[in-house]
């Protein structure tokens, strides 16, 4: 990824219009945000469309962006992420059944970690997930990654889905309460 | 208490496991309640990190041909178009029916990250000092389009390391492990799942239909009644309406603590609705009221605290039509009340209605208009159509 401080600057010249800068900001991002969305996603054709809105909408409010408040990356994710869910839930959570295989709580071998992506806010994160016992660090990140909801979770990890609530909003509380701020 | 539910909720919402009521409400607060969407933008700071462990995947190269389309021009379409100071969701979707159509080729090349493999990997049990230090800057080169992604290039690499060594790690190593065991590699959902235009298509229009939501909101109106806000007290200073026109689902579920009734009509059409909130300060709604106008039945679910013995809450409708404030009745009774609508009151009357609460002796109001103080009110302005959000 390019560094941060770059793609501020660019997302700095697309709310100026700057077709050429939204061009490299584009390029500098896309297979992030593609991966995120195809993960939730699942489908390539909503991951595309979601990514066509996501542009856009990055595109009219990049002078929106306050890079004192987030990262480029960070935002975008986030908007993208938004969309996506928006797009899972109201369809209509799917039966398991059609939800692509790869979504599988899975034991595949983990891709390996650049170190260089090991962030110092990741590092936090990840330290204040830790503390969370382990099948509420296993929600937080499937629900994250996966976008799966409340029921689905209930239903891949056979857990009450009252109990899935409960363990959300404490853990989300617990790791609020970790990291400050 | 109410922070809580306000963060939590907040934190759902990021998280992306709220229903679609409690996300529609979520919504409806970021439009109206710059606090909440203080919170919500810390939740994408502090989650947001995550996606450093997602793998990159590259998307078809027309993916970009139809964004440079779509803001040809020095004035793009989206960008005048009225909206977006409301990080909320839009009304109908103008998207994608042509763009899933026009995509043939649905499947995505799927790489993995170009250079990935000639960075330093970290094994799950070594996720020990990150960085790699000499990863080769790029920023100043040309870009070549088509070439690899700069995704994987150096990051945060001119910035000081003042890793704080182990002692987080040990704790993050393991979550690290997990996430990333959560996390199949990313070429398997494009090259597993086959394209499916079909599929896409047709789950398209009803998230579109499923998104026809009009998000209206309140303006706040509350301070000419400010003198009255001393006799609020008890009630705790904080008391929102939520107002949702709509053709079911009343079951908004402000804090997420109320069992869900479940909506069994969710995949009917939804007909016209609105959605709005009133609130005095940033705080958890303290009504929903929701107005089916078809089958003119009128909603009302309470969250806040009860009026206490001798006094009763009583909602009211407030258009130019009248001469007075009409009764919709006593509300926060009971926590769940739903009643018919008076029949003189008109689908455009109640969109354009304001609504308002007051503090009545218990029983209502003696004289049929308000005579205690009025907690909220508000005029309802119509948000427009935006960008996706």
């Amino acid at each position: 990824m390019l560094m941060q401080t770059e793609l501020v600057w660019l997302l700095g010249a697309v709310a100026k219009r700057d077709e050429a800068a939204f061009e490299r900001l584009y390029e500098a991002t896309r297979a992030k945000l593609y991966g995120v969305l195809l993960r939730i996603l699942g489908r390539p054709a909503l991951a595309e469309e979601v990514m066509q809105e996501t542009y856009l909408k990055v595109w009219t409010m990049a002078d929106q962006f306050d890079p004192a408040i987030a990262s480029p990356i960070t935002w975008m994710v986030a908007m993208a992420r938004n969309r996506a869910i928006d797009i899972v839930r109201k369809r209509g959570d799917l039966s398991i059944e059609d939800e692509p295989e790869a979504l599988e709580v899975a034991s595949e071998a983990p891709p390996p970690l650049a170190r260089r992506e090991m962030t110092e806010e990741l590092k936090r994160l990840l330290s204040c997930l830790g503390k969370l016992d382990p099948e509420k660090q296993r929600i937080v990140l499937l629900a994250y990654y996966s976008g799966w909801s409340r029921d689905q979770l209930a239903q891949k990890l056979d857990i009450p889905v009252n109990t899935i609530k409960t363990w959300l909003r404490r853990s989300l509380l617990e790791i609020r309460e970790c990291m400050g701020n | 208490m109410y922070d809580d539910d306000r963060d939590a909720l907040a934190a759902e919402y990021v998280l992306g496991t709220l229903s679609p009521d409690e996300r529609d409400q979520a919504e409806a607060m970021l439009a109206i309640d710059p606090g909440f969407a203080e919170i919500v933008r810390v939740w994408e700071r502090r989650l947001g990190e995550l996606n450093v462990m997602v793998e990159a995947v590259e998307p078809p190269p027309d993916v970009w041909d139809k964004i440079r389309t779509e803001i040809g021009g020095d004035a793009p379409r989206s960008a005048i178009e009225p909206e977006s100071s409301l990080p909320v969701e839009p009304a109908p979707q103008t998207a994608p029916d042509a763009a899933a159509e026009e995509t043939p080729d649905m499947t995505p090349e799927v790489k993995s990250e170009p250079d990935l493999s000639s960075a330093p990997m970290l094994t799950l049990d070594d996720l020990a000092p990150p960085r790699d230090l000499h990863a080769p800057q790029d920023l100043d080169g040309p870009r070549d389009l088509d070439g690899p992604q700069d995704l994987d290039g150096p990051q945060h690499l001119d910035e000081p390391q003042d890793l704080d060594g182990p002692q987080d790690l040990d704790e993050s190593s393991p979550v690290a492990a997990l996430a990333s065991s959560l996390l199949p590699p990313d070429g398997e959902p494009a090259s597993q799942i086959p394209a499916a235009p079909d599929a896409a298509v047709s789950v398209t229009p009803r998230a579109k239909v499923e998104r026809s939501a009009d998000i209206v909101y309140l303006a706040r109106d509350a301070r000419r009644w400010r003198g009255y806000t001393a006799a609020i007290g008890a009630i705790a200073a904080l008391l929102a309406i939520y107002i949702g026109i709509e053709q079911f689902a009343p079951a908004l579920n402000p804090l997420g603590r109320m069992s869900q009734p479940v909506v069994a009509s969710r995949t009917q059409p939804p007909g016209s609705r609105l959605v709005a909130v009133l609130q005095q300060e940033p705080t958890a709604p303290a009504f929903l009221l929701t107005v089916d106008p078809q089958n003119r039945t009128l909603t009302v679910r309470t969250v806040t605290t009860s009026a206490g013995a001798d006094r009763s809450y009583e909602l009211w409708l407030i258009s130019s039509k009248y001469t007075s404030p009409r009764s919709l009745g006593l509300v926060g009774g009971e926590q769940f009340t739903t009643r018919p609508i008076p029949a003189d009151f008109d689908a455009e009357t109640l969109r354009t209605a304001s609504y308002a609460v007051s503090l009545e002796p218990a029983g209502g109001s003696p004289k049929g208009v308000p005579t205690g103080p009025i907690l909220f009110t508000g005029k309802m302005v119509e948000s427009l159509p935006g960008s996706p959000s």
